[in-house]
């Protein structure tokens, strides 16, 4: 298959049958160096040959150069006479170094006389025919020629010339185009060639497609199937006061949990409008746990252990009821970094208040919140929370782990609920997202959802659902 | 959760039934099992059920679950000529002793039960200590609690030559892990026999005269704490355990300074709790009678009686996690077992709501992919040396040196991640949506989540220009007209970032990270950053 540039070099041979490689750079545009390839590869096709000539020309020399530019010394002198005498000294200082050539030159040709110090001039005007060969070297006579080779303005060169012959005419399918351009659609000169074939088997080259993160997406997943329930969905901070993690849900101060090792605290404390809520929760835990309860404990500074401080915050608000609410949130608890733990992690707090609400409708909703999270097969348990009675745990049959874990719930405490004066009864929930993500991913070691290498997280493959 | 190892022979043989039943029985007791070895299993206790601690607790509860007992389990409660006297113990102030006869209880599960009370109501023997010993070798029935001199001597359990309490301290396992409770002033408590001999130093050490062996049947307890209704529910628990073993309870008489009267213990405390059926009913959302309430109720071992407005339950020593009506709710759908009650079909009646931060940031995700610009997620906790600028939130007890601190700017987390991909294809185009903390005076913890968006090129030339301009067309996209004005900043090199303006506002910042960042994280390629103030552009759009 032939090029356009191969192409545009048999068009032109196609009249003239032959040429050299001067002349077909000249007509065709191309440089002299491209058309030498060109004709190389028209060779080893069989629809030219050729032969290399080597052909004597003359170049001009630095200083040929610089006369064909400027005039040779002689023609400079004349016309700075401009037909008057003038001292000698004045022109050699007029013209510096040329002074002697010019002298030399116009007086061997007869241009000037010289007496007592001045120049005489015998014409007003003159130019040399060495300027005009200089200017035109193909074309001069042999006398010339040699005058010029003997003021050293021009040196004799030799260079390669290759003589192309067309000898046969390409068939119909050798011609193609490659890059189809504007020029050959709008002229339609595309018709008359046929396009060149690529190699469409094989790979292409690199190449990034962005994409949104897998971990991220499934975040968004779940938030849709709560939203899809019918919750609203509300944030809080990830900085909290130990009264909305542990205190308003029941947790008494020298609980286990709340010991250094399980969470982490952050200097500094903060601070409760309202009193009333501060004092209920301190009768109630004094009553119920039987310790003197310390405020100056519940206004820690923490990083929230558990998203159900964001419920607390909602319980807290004085809502108006029935309401549905949900946070998907991190939340941090200290921990030895392996391939199933991490210090930060995701939770999903649910909460519903509502009159009527039983127990028997806690597991209604949480059984079909994982039916629409996949998981069909669920077992419940009974458990223990602080914060919840009764409390159970919802155990999720996954393919390749098989019951597991998901999530901890229950109807609030009563306690809970006078604390923050609202007579209604309350279900609550709280999921560790991360275990879910990992098995929906298939991905096996839970710092692959937080990846930090960038190959991973291009090659990771999305999923449709 | 408590775990405890048992030996699965013995109890299945006290039960009498198979490894499978025993397996579901305690999965309705809130516990999980596990196999350890061909002889014994591991059995997980939640931690308001201190009283399945050992066997003869949990057979207890089980023997109610299949009905062969139920109702309260009663145990015979003699009176005994020993007595405490408790003198002011300023550390530990509270103390209770009691006798146990003739229990049939495995030495090394009474150990384990002892422990395992240590390490959860006894708050690792800050709150409560027990300390165990053989009756048969107390020389005197006047025992005495009181504070003594650190220079006492005693042989500790399992020694074999007399320490001072300092050398017990310095010495011993126990000393090391125990020693600095409660010792105070030079003193510290102890149980004391009437010759003034060593019976126990709470809550470091037994002695070894009164130690436990084989033979053992004949139990004397002591347990000390620093709440008293603490100690009285841990005395409560043991002997409980301790008599379900076979064994008959003894009462020693307590003499308090403070209390002119005395007081017998153990105080075996039991407790009323009332509760409607139809409180029961609209909690569960389940119809049972009076009869099937009680019956529930004694399945779980407590005594329970209907009555005409109410029933009425005895709550037993043993089951101190009873706090509130509630609690015996809870019991009664435990009875019924969860997976008898039928879940509600959950048909949701209303419209759901987004968090309008949501909303804006699923948007711009959008957009931003379609800048080509890869998403990443990052962890909110970070070294504190890699935070580059303005005030940012400490961990006190962080567990590791690079997870310290607080995020409070998106930009050095993208160059992190920069840093670990500069052998990755280029250009390397990321961009991460997440929250930082930063102060804030009007939050009522001085901190707020602020969520930001932000965006890094490294390649192998790249300039501002690169990364102007597809975040200038993401914001024009959200409606945002954009502008930028020149700024200052260490990150960025000069008169090569803008702080990214919007009505006269910041809304972001934006430019070629100076190459002094670069190295500092290691990074060997021009890299440009944007980050954009989300929660802020959020109000500009919603408003």
């Amino acid at each position: 298959m032939l090029s356009e540039n191969e192409l545009k070099i048999l068009f032109f041979l196609k009249n003239v049958k032959k040429a050299n490689s001067v002349e077909i750079a000249k007509n065709t545009g191309l440089s002299e160096s491209s058309v030498l390839s060109l004709i190389e590869l028209l060779k080893e096709k069989g629809l030219v040959k050729t032969e290399v000539i080597y052909q004597k020309y003359y170049a001009l020399t630095e200083e040929g150069s610089r006369r064909k530019e400027k005039g040779l010394p002689e023609d400079i002198l004349i016309s700075i006479l401009n037909g008057k005498e003038k001292e000698l000294n004045e022109i050699k200082n007029l013209m510096g170094n040329d002074f002697n050539i010019a002298i030399s030159w116009a007086k061997k040709k007869g241009l000037i006389e010289i007496e007592g110090g001045k120049i005489i001039p015998k014409v007003k005007t003159y130019t040399s025919s060495e300027y005009y060969a200089l200017n035109n070297i193909d074309q001069a006579d042999k006398n010339t020629i040699q005058l010029l080779q003997r003021r050293g303005l021009i040196e004799e060169k030799e260079r390669k010339i290759v003589i192309v012959e067309l000898i046969r005419e390409p068939a119909e399918n050798e011609i193609g185009i490659s890059n189809l351009s504007r020029d050959l659609i709008v002229s339609g000169a595309w018709e008359k060639f046929k396009f060149r074939k690529y190699n469409v088997e094989a790979f292409p080259p690199y190449y990034t497609i962005s994409k949104k993160h897998y971990f991220k997406e499934f975040l968004e997943k779940v938030k849709d199937i709560m939203i899809n329930l019918g919750f609203k969905e509300i944030n809080t901070g990830y900085i909290e006061m130990e009264f909305y993690n542990f205190d308003l849900l029941f947790q008494p101060q020298d609980h286990p949990a709340r010991e250094i090792h399980d969470s982490f605290s952050v200097e500094g404390s903060g601070k409760i409008e309202d009193k009333e809520l501060l004092n209920n929760v301190k009768q109630i835990h004094e009553k119920f746990w039987k310790y003197k309860w310390r405020q100056d404990i519940t206004l820690r500074l923490m990083l929230r252990s558990q998203t159900t401080a964001t419920t607390a915050r909602v319980l807290a608000s004085k809502p108006k009821i029935p309401i549905k609410t949900f946070t998907l949130g991190k939340v941090f608890r200290p921990d030895a970094i392996d391939a199933t733990h991490l210090i930060e992690f995701h939770q999903l707090d649910g909460l519903i208040i509502d009159n009527n609400f039983t127990f028997r409708d806690l597991l209604g909703v949480l059984k079909e919140i994982f039916y629409r999270l996949g998981i069909k097969e669920i077992k419940f348990k009974p458990a223990y929370f602080p914060f919840t009675e009764p409390s159970v745990e919802v155990y999720g049959y996954l393919e390749k782990l098989g019951w597991v874990e998901m999530c901890g719930a229950g109807l609030l405490r009563p306690e809970i609920m006078s604390a923050v004066g609202i007579d209604s009864v309350a279900g609550a929930w709280g999921m560790g997202i991360e275990r879910l993500a990992m098995s929906f991913l298939n991905i096996n070691d839970i710092r692959l959802l937080y990846s930090t290498n960038i190959d991973y997280i291009r090659n990771v493959k999305i999923r449709i659902e | 959760m408590v775990t405890i190892v048992l030996n699965k022979y013995s109890l299945l043989g006290k039960l009498k039934i198979t490894e499978d039943q025993l397996d579901n029985l305690l999965f309705n007791l809130k516990s999980e099992v596990k196999p350890i070895d061909e002889n014994n299993i591991e059995v997980e206790i939640n931690a308001d059920r201190l009283d399945l601690l050992s066997s003869d607790g949990i057979a207890r509860a089980i023997k109610g679950l299949l009905e062969r007992e139920l109702g309260e389990a009663k145990y015979e409660v003699v009176n005994t000529d020993y007595k405490l006297i408790v003198n002011n113990v300023r550390t530990r102030p509270f103390a209770l002793a009691a006798i146990v006869y003739n229990s049939k209880i495995d030495l090394q599960e009474l150990i384990q039960f002892q422990e395992k009370l240590h390490a959860t109501i006894g708050r690792k023997r800050k709150k409560v200590a027990i300390g165990i010993h053989d009756l048969k070798k107390i020389d005197s029935k006047i025992i005495e609690y009181k504070e003594i001199p650190l220079s006492y001597r005693f042989v500790p359990l399992n020694g074999s030559i007399e320490l001072t309490i300092s050398e017990v301290i310095e010495r011993t396992e126990q000393g090391k892990l125990y020693g600095h409770i409660s010792i105070s002033n030079g003193v510290s408590p102890a149980i004391l026999q009437d010759n003034g001999q060593i019976l126990s130093v709470p809550p470091i050490i037994n002695s070894d005269k009164t130690k436990l062996d084989q033979s053992t049947r004949d139990f004397f307890i002591d347990v000390t704490g620093t709440s008293f209704e603490a100690v009285v529910q841990t005395l409560d628990l043991i002997v409980s355990n301790l008599a379900e073993a076979g064994g008959t309870i003894g009462k020693v008489k307590v003499e308090t300074p403070m209390n002119s009267e005395s007081l017998y213990s153990p105080l075996l405390t039991h407790k009323t709790q009332t509760v409607k059926v139809d409180y029961i009913n609209k909690i569960l959302g389940v119809n049972l009678s009076e009869e099937d309430s009680c019956k529930h109720i004694m399945r779980m071992r407590m005594d329970c009686k209907a009555e005409s407005e109410h029933i009425r339950v005895i709550v037993p020593q043993y089951r101190i996690d009873i706090l509130n009506e509630i609690d015996l709710v809870e019991d009664i759908s435990m009875s019924i077992g969860y997976n008898n009650l039928e879940p509600s079909k959950y048909v949701p009646t209303n419209y759901g709501t987004y968090d309008y931060m949501t909303l804006v940031e699923r948007k711009i995700r959008e957009l931003s992919i379609g800048g080509n610009f890869v998403e990443i997620f990052n962890f909110v906790l970070t070294k504190d040396t890699k935070l580059l600028e303005g005030n940012y939130v400490k961990i006190l007890n962080p567990i590791s040196e690079e997870y310290n601190a607080v995020r409070n700017s998106l930009i050095p987390i993208l160059l992190d991640f920069i840093s670990k991909n500069q052998h990755a294809r280029f250009p390397v185009r990321i961009f991460e949506i997440g929250d930082v903390v930063v102060q804030n005076d009007h939050s009522d913890t001085g901190f707020i989540n602020d969520r930001r968006i932000a965006y890094a090129i490294m390649d192998s030339k790249v300039s501002y220009e690169d990364i102007q301009a597809p975040v200038h067309y993401i914001l024009k996209s959200l409606g945002i007209e954009a502008y930028y004005k020149e700024t200052k900043s260490e990150i960025f090199i000069e008169g090569r970032v803008a702080s990214i303006m919007y009505n006269k506002e910041i809304i972001g910042i934006i430019g070629e990270i100076h190459p002094s960042v670069l190295r500092k994280f290691d990074i060997e390629y021009p890299t440009v950053i944007a980050e954009l103030y989300l929660t802020k552009i959020a109000e500009k759009l919603k408003s």
